[in-house]
């Protein structure tokens, strides 16, 4: 028989030894418990949406003994948690952030809900650009898989065929489609929820729909386009409420560029932009007004 | 990987789901194709024929086999065992062919797996995935299913699932959403060399 059919199944059976040191069970919901990474010595990575509680937490770690952990942080918008295993030796998972994965590539899906550790194997079907999830957090490559999912998916990694780390495996960011959180996204997102134990996100408060200015007046008020955003609606005193945004106000810019969808907006918030003010102009009334609008922290809990 | 890596693979998979093939038979029950079976023993040293499948496969007490190289047998059904979804058949072999070999040392989470069954009609067909998990061993209890990341349909049932050289590893049963569930290898043989007794005809 085949040599090469034997070397892959080596390969790959060792590639799921090795990493599957570093992937723990996580004991933070009801019945059957999601798996977590050892992504830095004492940091372990898992998905948000699978810590249903914030105390006594537990993990089963990969030699079958079981250890408190407590969590650090939680971000909704990626659907990662980080929680802090204190004391235990583990080894850390070996992290791949160059080259990125391919379409095509195959992977390995990791999970571990208890004590043993589950595999599914099969290939990158998509790698994304940079993409918002609904809750406006920004995700460097998401990437979509070809593969079964299997209880304890969520929280695992997604491993090449020797054994590297690619990402962190979720099935709720897509509906239920298998994807994976890319290192770089998760590197970002580990850091701050160390230091702040949260992710800030700036926010407005305010819902927008696309609109095409009729051509009279964008040229009576002579704008560049004539696509902007009407404002349908408004978070009873959110950030824009506050500043005098009104229903019905059309935005044309903000921040010195102008939006005409609702990229356009979040790409001048991220992180760094709370408490900062932000240049709105809007036509109100069918004259042009100027604004103010200083966005605010985000509430982790809600959208918009 | 390069070309000659994948070209390798693609001949590898070939040879090794031809030599599985010819442990792999169709179990019919009046007329219909039913599932598949595992040649067991292929009259050598002038036994009979051994097969092995599932017992939901035959419900009857007789079935007729056909082997790869076509040739028809009918086969009695000479062990069941409805609470671990096993069947043996017996039958009067032609000419001596090659049997199953079994894997005995442990299963790798991950390694490669092949199925071969006959879903839809389609004969000889194969799948190709990996060992999902190994259930978590207790104290001298065996595991009850081999658990496979691969794709089965309805005719995979009795089917032989093999490791990369061709050993078996398990009879494919039943898939549980993602999730292939085969009788383990070594369970099939300690039935058979515990339950396989003659029944009256």
């Amino acid at each position: 028989m085949s040599t090469v059919l034997q070397s892959l199944s080596t390969e790959l059976a060792d590639a799921v030894e090795s990493a599957g040191r570093a992937v723990v069970a996580i004991h933070a919901r009801r019945r059957i418990p999601a798996s977590g990474v050892h992504w830095r010595p004492g940091v372990v990575v898992a998905t948000n949406h699978t810590i249903s509680r914030d105390e006594n937490i537990t993990a089963t770690l990969p030699d079958g003994t079981t250890a408190a952990a407590t969590l650090a942080g939680r971000d909704p918008g990626t659907d990662l948690a980080v929680l802090k295993l204190a004391g235990q030796k583990v080894a850390t998972a070996s992290l791949r952030l160059d080259p990125p994965p391919k379409v095509g590539e195959l992977v390995i899906a990791l999970g571990r809900p208890g004590p043993s550790l589950t595999a599914s194997w099969g290939v990158v079907s998509r790698v994304n650009g940079p993409w918002r999830t609904w809750q406006g957090a920004e995700i460097d490559s998401l990437l979509r898989l070809d593969l079964a999912i299997y209880d304890g998916f969520s929280g695992g990694p997604l491993i090449d065929g020797v054994g590297r780390v690619l990402g962190i495996n979720t099935s709720a960011l897509a509906r239920g489609v298998p994807v994976t959180i890319p290192v770089a996204t998760v590197e970002r997102i580990v850091t701050e929820l160390l230091e702040h134990g949260t992710i800030r996100r700036a926010y407005l408060g305010i819902g927008t729909q696309q609109v095409r200015v009729p051509e009279s007046l964008a040229r009576k008020l002579e704008l560049k386009g004539d696509l902007a955003l009407l404002v349908v609606s408004l978070e009873p005193g959110g950030p824009a409420d506050r500043d005098g945004l009104l229903l019905g106000d059309v935005l044309l810019e903000l921040g010195g560029a102008a939006v005409s969808d609702a990229a356009d907006v979040l790409a001048q918030l991220g992180g760094e932009g709370v408490g900062k003010p932000l240049a709105a102009r809007v036509i109100r009334g069918g004259q042009v007004k100027m604004l103010q609008l200083t966005p605010g922290e985000r509430p982790t809990s809600r959208a918009a | 990987m390069t070309a000659s890596v994948t070209a390798g693979l693609a001949q590898g998979l070939a040879a090794a789901v031809d030599e599985l093939r010819h442990i792999t038979v169709q179990v019919r029950t009046r007329g219909a194709a039913t599932g598949a079976g595992v040649l067991w023993n292929g009259g050598e040293s002038g036994a009979r024929g051994l097969v092995i499948t599932n017992a939901h496969v035959v419900r009857g007490d007789r079935a007729t086999i056909e082997l790869s190289d076509g040739a028809v047998a009918r086969a009695r059904v000479v062990a069941r065992d409805r609470k671990r979804d096993l069947a043996a058949l017996e039958f009067e072999p032609g000419r001596a062919m090659a049997a199953t070999v079994v894997r005995d040392s442990p299963l790798r989470v991950g390694e490669l797996l092949i199925a071969i069954g006959h879903p839809g009609g389609l004969v000889g067909a194969a799948t190709l995935g990996i060992l999902q998990a190994t259930e978590s061993a207790r104290e001298g209890r065996a595991p009850r299913w081999i658990r496979a990341d691969v794709r089965l349909a309805p005719g995979f049932s009795g089917g032989p699932l093999a490791d990369a050289t061709g050993r078996l590893v398990g009879v494919n049963t039943m898939m549980q959403g993602n999730l292939a569930l085969a009788v383990p290898a070594a369970a099939v043989e300690a039935w058979v060399r515990h339950s396989h007794q003659p029944v009256a005809p």
